[in-house]
């Protein structure tokens, strides 16, 4: 944590609340028009290509947090 | 000796750098999960819905499922790649074992996912021909 200055953090913690306020903006149904993310993630699953952009994120996310790094779980 | 300290080192620091953050993430999300099923259930109720039924089994389900997750898998995994291979080592130029570790570590996790997905998938059935099963309510 010391590494990294106290903004970067404090970026990606408003990134993550905005993405929450926005969630939670849709599901209140205070606005009629707000999509929810389900609803967004479904309209771009609907298409292959965003079905494998999707997944490519997951992969992603995964092989950085459970993967790499990780010896104990998959010791050579 | 020095050896086991270092283990433990690596991960107590994992455990605060990795698993800290991914549970915080994780509760996170399932409470904005639980919060939107709470809310359509109830917008459901009051507008005398009928729940979503189970996905239909069957040897042509399984088939179709197969087909679907092996098309998405591989486009996912070749995207993926692409991305990685165009971005580290076209734009950044980073070196190292990076893309073989991506190759295997994203094979290792579709490994790992494919059958524990596949399992959720047939659990899932089960329990939703079990509620609809006649003579249950």
């Amino acid at each position: 944590m010391a590494e990294h200055p106290v903004l970067g953090y404090l970026v990606w913690a408003v990134l993550f609340g905005a993405l929450f306020a926005w969630e939670g903006l849709a599901l209140s149904h205070i606005s009629g028009t707000v999509p929810t993310l389900s609803a967004a993630v479904h309209a771009i699953m609907r298409y292959p290509f965003g079905r494998w952009a999707l997944f490519a994120f997951w992969l992603w996310l995964g092989w950085h947090f459970f993967i790499r790094g990780w010896q104990f779980l998959l010791r050579a | 000796m020095i050896r086991a300290a270092a283990d433990a080192a690596l991960s107590s620091s994992l455990v605060k750098s990795d698993l800290v953050p991914i549970a915080t993430g994780y509760v996170l999300v399932m409470a904005a999960l639980a919060a939107g099923l709470l809310l359509r259930r109830g917008a459901d109720q009051g507008r005398g819905a009928e729940p979503a039924g189970g996905p239909q089994p069957g040897a042509v389900g399984w088939l179709r499922l197969a087909g679907h997750l092996a098309e998405t898998f591989a486009g996912g995994y070749l995207v993926l790649m692409v991305v990685i291979v165009a971005y580290y080592f076209g734009l950044v130029r980073y070196g190292g074992n990076f893309l073989e570790s991506a190759f295997s570590g994203c094979a290792e996790l579709l490994g790992i996912a494919a059958p524990v997905f596949l399992a959720a998938t047939w659990l899932d059935g089960r329990r939703a021909r079990r509620r609809s099963a006649p003579g249950r309510r």
